[in-house]
């Protein structure tokens, strides 16, 4: 009898070991199909033209990277990074050249070999390369590379990035899901509607709006891999249905990012069986001023701006808990780069509301606002409901200290252009990083005159901070560089953090080895993913 | 009759003209085109870019050169092409159209086999038990939009049997009793709600025509119920019946977007929504387009079936 007890005794222990524990001792199986979930059709195939995750997600397992950050590790660094098409790197010349050596057993889905060509094609392309013919629709990504002089592809299989100056951070924005490598074989336009990678699953059939399916790639230069006979993408478009079809076991994973914490909680509640992983999305919220108005010359308006707002309230109220406090990059334990908690709780901002509260009253009535005269701003967002959410709470706690602000809800295709053209007195705006790094962040948002850089901010004495921090090769030095810009940016009001939100993935217990990382748009490659049924 | 016909097809031949002048230009009244949304989702606006994709799809052209260059393309059979999807339109649309046709029939199939029957029964027994609880049944579900009883099914049949039909289109050829099962709940929520509308309306039409003299005296004569029901009163009531069928069915191919939406069924009406977020001028146009020329024909169908349903009807004469 004694011993059925301990049995039992240990059969519960080893059930309640984590998940990816008892994954890792698992043998993975091949075979299956995957059915994951889309919230709505790709714009197109062509990663390289969108900035969507609707895009990224189903196609990257069409494709493969030069790099690309270990799908079996939840946390992406430089230290993550393992080679898919580049067999091996090197850094040379002082770290301004970049020297990929390349698999020579690659083929492409229609069977001509890849070779440096290709990727010398792809990042040309990219760059927008005078001479180059192949020209992408939209080429929201040229400023990643715009440190690249040159790509050497004379011998087919090896590859050298020429840059003006060492960058590190080259290679982890090349290991993002957006840096795929494109077949120079193939019209550029037509990669938009079809896709033909080297990746580890073929495009079987696209039925737009409604099914992406892929099969297995049997001539994957990956030996054993992908496990899954194919995966079957179902464009599910309401919410309801979508959760509804996880439950009925019609799909095995829901869309990334999408799922709110309150959602998950209640499928879960429905279905205890199926797995909760909580991650980061690598997207934060933020509050714009902007800078080019006259009102905002005087700093004591946007520093009122920022005591109003009480951050632990704008989690709890605006993303329902589902988010975490941080600058401007992605905090820890999530992010690699983010200001150690205990700093950042020292930001203006980030302190006791209610004493806060009080000296951004005193702000403004030093700037000449008060009860007779209270100052008025209208605070634009786009107009879906997470933005309205958090810019209505914002409204709120502007309220309690004098401000009258009011609401407008600017529609999604106006928002950007509106944004561009300067046309907003303050914003309330989200922003997603494709990597966890410095320099995708810092040059697209932070930097003089750059496209996304929406306030108007600009510090020449940053800049040059910007550019310092991403030629250092020593990674702790450039981690306190990177942490002493976040607390300038922020003290200077460059965006008014309010935090990093958080997604929710809920999965069925027999799907194996899909890892959430910090961004979610680096771990769609579903090589590594298995199912245990 | 010939008249007649040739009348009503001016009509309806105007009509669409209209119709392609309204949905031309109330497209482009609505702020923003589709590269505006290409730019707004890549978070930047490079002019230079902006300008040659506007080129591109030929939104630089004056609006009546768009319009002439449409009605030009649709003379000749051509939809354009999808901006979105950058493939011919037809090749997004032809895939579409039997699903929502099909979910159309079998709605309106539903309505009339639950909605006439009950009609009649509920006239037949009026003021009895059966009668109220038909007419609570048909009261409710005219209260009850489809979209949420189509919610309500998929969530009772999840939670109480764990299975939902098929995401994905089954096509009948491939998996037939996959392929009914995917279309019989949706048709039963888009068919309850119009049976509703159609049993308040043969049941009022029926209760008019049971208080006839000639039904009177067919009662009189002694013949049997179902045939001074079905053969004397039906068949006079049904003109008013006719009518609400040939609109609802107008009405089902383009009322069907929610429907299509939550039970995830790839028909037109749920990518006409897509098409109109993206601006995919091309798509949406023709998709309209198409909604008109349904109910256009609809129209013409019912008041052809009047002069066959009642003789004493004339078409061309005054």
């Amino acid at each position: 009898m004694e011993w059925r007890i301990w049995t039992f005794v240990v059969c519960g222990i080893l059930t309640l070991l984590p998940g990816s524990a008892a994954d890792s001792a698992q043998t993975p199986k091949s075979g299956g199909v995957l059915n994951a979930t889309l919230i709505e059709a790709p714009p197109s195939f062509s990663i390289h033209d969108e900035t969507t995750i609707s895009a990224v997600w189903p196609t990257m397992p069409c494709y493969n990277n030069l790099v690309l950050f270990d799908p079996l590790k939840k946390q992406e660094d430089l230290s993550t990074i393992i080679g898919e098409l580049a067999e091996r790197w090197s850094w040379q010349d002082e770290g301004k050249s970049l020297v990929f050596f390349l698999r020579k057993d690659v083929k492409w889905h229609d069977g001509q070999p890849f070779t440096s060509k290709d990727v010398k094609h792809t990042f040309d392309t990219v760059r927008e390369v005078e001479g180059v013919t192949a020209k992408l629709r939209v080429n929201p990504r040229k400023l990643w590379y715009e440190n690249v002089m040159s790509i050497d592809a004379r011998d087919p299989y090896a590859v050298t990035f020429r840059l003006k100056r060492a960058q590190p951070s080259l290679l982890l924005m090349l290991a993002s899901g957006y840096a795929p490598v494109y077949p120079s074989h193939v019209p550029v336009p037509e990669l938009r509607t079809k896709c033909v990678g080297t990746g580890p699953f073929k495009l079987k059939e696209y039925r737009q709006g409604e099914l992406i399916e892929f099969v297995r790639n049997p001539d994957y230069f990956v030996r054993g891999r992908p496990y899954l006979d194919g995966i079957r993408y179902t464009i599910i478009k309401e919410r309801g249905t979508r959760y509804s079809a996880l439950q009925a076991g019609r799909q095995d994973i829901p869309f990334p990012w999408e799922v709110a914490k309150t959602i998950a909680e209640t499928t879960r509640r429905a279905l205890p069986q199926l797995v909760l992983v909580e991650a980061s999305t690598n997207v934060n919220d933020h509050i714009i001023v902007n800078f080019r108005r006259p009102l905002f010359k005087d700093p004591k308006i946007w520093k009122a701006i920022n005591l109003a707002v009480d951050r632990k309230g704008y989690i709890q109220a605006g993303r329902q808990g589902a988010a975490v406090i941080g600058g401007v990059m992605l905090p820890k334990p999530y992010g690699v780069w983010g200001l150690p908690e205990a700093e950042q709780m020292k930001l203006p901002g980030f302190g006791d509301p209610a004493k806060q509260k009080a000296e951004a009253k005193k702000l403004l009535a030093e700037a000449g606002f008060g009860p007779s005269k209270p100052l008025k701003i209208a605070v634009s967002t786009r107009a879906i409901p997470i933005y309205v959410d958090i810019a209505s709470y914002i409204i709120d706690q502007l309220k309690q200290v004098g401000i009258e602000a009011t609401l407008e809800q600017v529609e999604t295709g106006v928002w950007h252009p509106k944004m561009s053209r300067g046309e907003f007195e303050v914003a309330l705006n989200l922003t997603g990083i494709g990597p966890d790094d410095p320099d995708a962040n810092f040059y697209e948002n932070f930097k003089c005159g750059s496209l996304r850089n929406y306030p108007g901010y600009c510090n020449e004495e940053i800049d040059s901070l910007i550019e310092k921090q991403s030629q250092t090769a020593d990674q702790k030095k450039r981690l306190q560089l990177v942490n002493d810009l976040d607390k300038r940016l922020q003290l200077d009001g460059a965006r008014l953090m309010l935090g990093w939100s958080k997604e929710y993935l809920v999965t069925w217990p027999h799907v194996k080895n899909l890892i959430p990382h910090q961004s979610i748009y680096n771990y769609g490659r579903m090589q590594e993913v298995w199912l245990d049924k | 009759m010939r008249v007649y016909l040739l009348q009503r097809l001016i009509t309806a031949f105007l009509t669409l003209f209209g119709m392609s002048v309204v949905i031309f230009v109330l497209l482009r009244l609505v702020p923003e085109n589709i590269v505006d949304i290409l730019f707004a989702s890549a978070g930047f606006v490079n002019p230079a870019a902006k300008e040659e994709i506007s080129r591109e799809l030929g939104l630089d052209q004056p609006i009546p050169v768009q319009y002439g260059r449409w009605l030009r393309d649709l003379t000749r059979g051509d939809l354009g092409k999808s901006y979105r999807y950058d493939v011919p339109a037809w090749q997004v649309i032809k895939p579409r159209l039997p699903v929502t046709a099909e979910l159309a029939v079998l709605a309106l199939l539903v309505a009339v086999f639950l909605g006439v029957p009950s009609g009649v029964l509920s006239a037949v027994r009026q003021d009895s038990l059966l009668d109220y609880v038909l007419r609570i049944v048909g009261l409710a579900g005219l209260s009850m939009p489809s979209f949420w009883l189509g919610m309500v099914i998929i969530l009772f049949l999840v939670s109480w049997t764990g299975w939902i039909p098929s995401m994905i289109y089954v096509s009948p050829f491939e998996d037939l009793k996959a392929h009914l099962l995917q279309f019989l709940f949706p048709a039963l929520a888009v068919g309850y709600r119009s049976s509703a509308l159609i049993m308040r309306i043969t049941r009022s039409s029926m209760l008019d025509v049971l208080r006839e003299d000639y039904v009177r005296t067919a009662w009189a004569k002694g013949q049997r119920q179902w045939v001074v029901v079905f053969g004397h009163a039906l068949a006079n009531a049904t003109l008013p019946v006719v009518t609400v069928i040939g609109i609802e069915f107008a009405f089902m191919i383009g009322g069907l977007v929610v429907t299509e939406t939550v039970f995830n069924l790839p028909g037109v009406a749920r990518y006409l929504v897509d098409a109109i977020l993206w601006r995919d001028y091309p798509i949406v146009q023709n998709l309209v387009m198409f909604i008109a020329i349904v109910v256009v024909l609809a129209n013409l169908t019912v008041d052809l079936l009047y002069g066959w349903l009642d003789p004493r009807i004339r078409y061309g004469t005054r």
